[in-house]
């Protein structure tokens, strides 16, 4: 019995080891992928925005990239999103390098929530002085996927569930005629 | 939900070690603290993972965040396993399992499974975890990386943990009559508060008046303070799920911003650009004034019994003073982490959205109270209840009584 719990054990933790070993390139973080390209002059300032998809679809989780001609050193400056379903709040906010790209600014793991017509609004601040530019008409299509209605009713199975659990249990135990005492 | 199966087998026969483990005092406290501890390391899993997301922002499947949540409910998983198949086994090996601990054990398919109620929910949520894990795995294929918290396979895997942590609270609801049991319900109640409303943000997108995720918290946050004090049934009952509640918010506070910062350097990860400096993000959305809701809520319990209201109204008027506290006090604490000021229509609207839901988190908090002090069972089985635990029991019963 010990033997077998023994070896079980040993199967076991050679099982995981196995796992670790093949999982580990997966754990490096991915490199920034750009796979489009679009310039924008903003005043004295030519910005290449990188996309790491292209189409964009909404929804889908994208890294934008942001690269002015001469680099950021010496610049900072604001970025504006303007597109359907956007919160106030993610409208508006400073240029920052990309976690994953630090020679450039960008956005990470940002998806734009509703297909449409959007634009990126650039104000630009450095030594040539302050220029602002934007890239219009970009266009977001459709969510990939199945009908976000569908995803929704497969994610509302285990509360319906449980709620359906509850009203059983509601019905069988009748707690309403018991609660007076409670208190 | 039967619990009268017919007990077979024969009392002389060497008792097996599912029999022998069931009828040990310890393994109630050990199996019903495990599970809280594999709740209570998820909770700190996606508040590390959310401030990781703001602070550092490169992310993959395997980072310690991740592995820390997914741990988490993988520990309560199998506790709550370990726990349905030891009942399944004292049952069949001939042993009266309806005092087991972690509820009233229910048939499980067809009778294949005894499953102790507080176990079978929080192992049905482990199981129903790892389903929304696989898809999610395949959303990601589609959508790229955690874009969103509110993706509907996320709501799934946050549900689905909620479980989990339902299950904790019936776990140690049913010891209510034990001291471990009532300070595991003061534990598990603050972090299902914790948790809960992050699954109201699947309705985030509908254009209602009142953010569904403020309403959820003000909710789950009410019914389960009341429920905590029904169920227990001690006049301080509320104050200290309140007290606990914000000493676990203080510890995510700490924690939080700490573990990100802590792990980005580990791993040679600058901070973001840009930071500010605004409160950590899940931990600054958890109701600061819980302590004033629960004061206005035993006060109006203490008068609810002084002026003899019946059960039937009392809890809602306790829901409707407890919840327009958290109702109004969320414009305000807004304004403390730095938001602008609230305005007066602000104060009014939430403060009306407090009351309503406050009502109905009383109303249904009462009658599962009733139902979970149904579900009460000894802290160990049948075989070994000492007559002092049963003289507690019928001390705390007494106790009760005297106070309606």
């Amino acid at each position: 019995m010990r033997d077998r719990v023994r070896r079980l054990v040993l199967a076991a933790a050679a099982a995981f080891a196995l796992v670790t070993v093949s999982t580990a390139p997966a754990a490096a973080y991915a490199p920034v992928g750009v796979v489009h390209t679009e310039r924008v002059q903003a005043g004295p300032y030519t910005v290449t925005v990188g996309f790491s998809e292209w189409p964009l679809r909404a929804m889908q989780s994208l890294d934008f990239t942001f690269a002015p001609a001469d680099g950021i050193a010496g610049k900072s400056g604001r970025l504006t999103i303007d597109g359907p379903g956007l919160d106030a709040e993610d409208r508006e906010t400073p240029l920052s390098r990309h976690p994953r790209k630090r020679d450039v600014w960008g956005l990470d793991v940002r998806a734009l929530p509703e297909p449409g017509t959007w634009s990126f609004t650039f104000d630009i601040d450095g030594r040539a002085g302050h220029g602002r530019g934007t890239l219009r008409n970009v266009t977001v299509l459709d969510q990939p996927g199945p009908p976000l209605a569908i995803s929704w009713t497969v994610c509302a199975i285990p509360p319906i569930g449980m709620l359906a659990y509850l009203a059983v249990g509601w019905r069988r135990n009748k707690p309403s005629e018991r609660v007076a005492a409670l208190v | 939900m039967s619990t009268a199966l017919p007990v077979t087998g024969s009392r002389a026969s060497q008792p097996s070690l599912a029999v022998k483990v069931s009828r040990n005092g310890r393994t109630g406290p050990v199996a019903a603290n495990t599970v809280l501890a594999g709740t209570m390391m998820s909770l700190f899993g996606i508040s590390w993972d959310i401030q990781w997301h703001v602070d550092v922002g490169p992310d993959t499947f395997f980072t310690l965040s991740h592995l820390m949540l997914y741990s988490g409910s993988a520990i309560a998983g199998l506790a709550s396993l370990a726990m349905v198949l030891i009942a399944t086994a004292a049952q069949r090996a001939g042993q009266s399992v309806d005092r087991f601990p972690g509820g009233k054990p229910v048939r499980v398919l067809g009778g294949v499974f005894r499953a102790p109620l507080g176990y079978l929910i929080s192992g049905t949520g482990a199981a129903l975890f790892l389903l929304f894990g696989l898809l999610d795995l395949w959303w990601h294929s589609l959508y790229g990386f955690d874009a969103v918290l509110d993706s509907p396979p996320h709501i799934g895997l946050l549900v689905s943990i909620s479980f989990s942590m339902v299950g904790s609270v019936i776990v140690f609801a049913a010891a209510r009559d034990t001291r471990w049991g009532r300070a595991g319900v003061i534990l598990s109640i603050p972090v299902l508060i914790v948790f809960s409303p992050i699954t109201t943000k699947a309705f985030g997108a509908l254009p209602l008046p009142v953010d569904p995720e403020l309403v959820g918290t003000i909710l789950f946050s009410t019914l389960l303070l009341i429920l905590g004090t029904l169920t227990i049934g001690r006049r301080t009952t509320a104050l200290t799920i309140a007290a606990t509640l914000g000493a676990l918010q203080l510890v995510l506070w700490w924690f939080s911003p700490w573990a990100a910062r802590v792990y980005a350097d580990a791993t040679g990860l600058p901070l973001r650009d840009n930071l500010g400096d605004d409160p950590p993000e899940l931990p600054s959305g958890i109701p600061v004034f819980m302590l004033v809701a629960a004061a206005a809520g035993t006060a109006l319990m203490w008068l609810s019994r002084r002026r003899g209201w019946s059960g039937r109204i009392a809890p809602q008027i306790m829901g409707a003073g407890g919840g327009a506290v958290i109702g109004l006090s969320f414009p305000v604490q807004s304004a403390l982490f730095g938001d602008s000021g609230p305005t007066s229509a602000e104060l009014l609207k939430m403060t009306a959205a407090g009351l309503v839901t406050g009502v109905l988190a009383g109303y249904l908090a009462a009658r599962l109270a009733v139902l979970l002090r149904d579900h009460s069972t000894a802290s160990v089985t049948s075989a070994s209840v000492t007559n002092a635990s049963v003289t507690n029991a019928s001390a705390t019963n007494a106790s009760v009584t005297k106070g309606r």
